[in-house]
């Protein structure tokens, strides 16, 4: 453990010190990091994000959370703003969608197709889905809309990376 | 659909969905009009990249569009005319530009295209949050403006 720490410490003094060595240790270091330590990995994966939603105001009807977090992209950092469809089901249970639609990747509106209502609808090329994220046969979409893993911390809700589910 | 090698890829798998054209438009100018000009590239752009994101599915958001503003605008029409031939050609059916520049209003004729002019926002002294917000309510009422469009040409 002890001698890969002072080789990593060491590549990154020489990349760093290089010409363009800024640039290049920005694209190299995360697969440097994810090939010397694949904990590090592991950790990013499971990363639960606040939002500014209370679970208590959470109601049976679907509203629009916005969370952001930072991403990054090759070689620098930036804010991302990603949207959830949250509601409580039947039973209680929390329930937070991810708008992106599984045609195409539009972004899709609660309730807002007035002859199907109480459905998820995408105004591209009218795809639909039911409460719980189903498509709607014989709409363009061929899978339900990914479901954001959550959890409540201090009376807010938080979501980690949302996860496609089984075709329906 | 963003101007991205894997965008493409997938528009071009998916073209029969992909009808729509964006087309974000800004000036550049110098001196005292410097400043001006870079926030009307940032409202512009971050408009679009939003819009973008809701439409993904339907459109391709192309690279902007830019010119000198103490260019004759005659010429920078006619550049314009001619981007949009080569759309027209590469089977769009629905063309948008997006601008905060009001000269390009007195020219709305002679596009084949929609010009959508708006205001552009001093969103440097907002917070980010702000910047969102107000972004967002803007493409929402575009959305609007979108599917009114998409829904008369079928
Ligand atoms: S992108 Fe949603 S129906 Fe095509």
């Amino acid at each position: 453990m002890s001698k890969e720490r002072v080789s990593r410490r060491q590549f990154l003094s020489y990349t760093l010190t290089g010409v363009g060595g800024f640039m290049a240790a920005g694209m190299l270091m995360p697969m440097v990091r994810f090939a010397v330590d694949p904990v590090l990995k592991a950790e990013a994966g499971g990363d639960f994000i606040p939002t500014p939603k209370k679970v208590s105001e959470i109601t049976k009807e679907p509203v629009r959370v916005d969370f952001k977090f930072k991403q990054k992209d090759a070689w620098y950092e930036s804010e991302v703003t990603e949207t959830a469809w949250v509601y409580k089901d039947d039973n209680g249970k929390i329930i937070a969608l991810s708008p992106v639609c599984k045609h195409l990747g539009c972004t899709v509106n609660w309730n807002t197709d007035k002859e199907h209502p109480d459905q998820f609808f995408c105004p591209c090329h009218y795809g639909r889905y039911t409460k719980d994220g189903t498509n709607v046969p014989n709409t363009p979409p061929l899978a339900p809309l990914d479901v954001y893993p959550y959890k409540e911390k201090d009376g807010y809700l938080y979501l980690g990376k949302a996860k496609p589910r089984k075709e329906a | 659909m963003k101007w991205i090698p894997q965008d493409i890829d997938t528009y071009l798998n998916a073209k029969e969905y992909v009808d729509t054209a964006v087309i974000p438009i800004y000036s550049i100018s110098f001196g005292g009009e410097m400043k001006q000009s870079a926030a009307a590239a940032e409202f512009i752009t971050l408009l679009t990249s939003q819009l973008e994101r809701q439409f993904t599915g339907r459109l391709l958001l192309f690279p902007p569009f830019t010119y000198l503003k103490n260019e004759n605008s005659e010429k920078v029409l006619n550049d314009l005319q001619n981007w949009e031939k080569n759309i027209v050609k590469g089977d769009f059916k629905h063309i948008f530009y997006l601008t905060s520049d009001i000269e390009w209003k007195a020219h709305e004729e002679k596009l084949g295209g929609a010009l959508i002019w708006l205001p552009s926002l001093l969103l440097e002294q907002m917070t980010e949050s702000q910047k969102v917000e107000i972004i967002n309510s803007q493409v929402k009422q575009l959305l609007i403006l979108f599917t009114q469009k998409w829904q008369e040409k079928g």
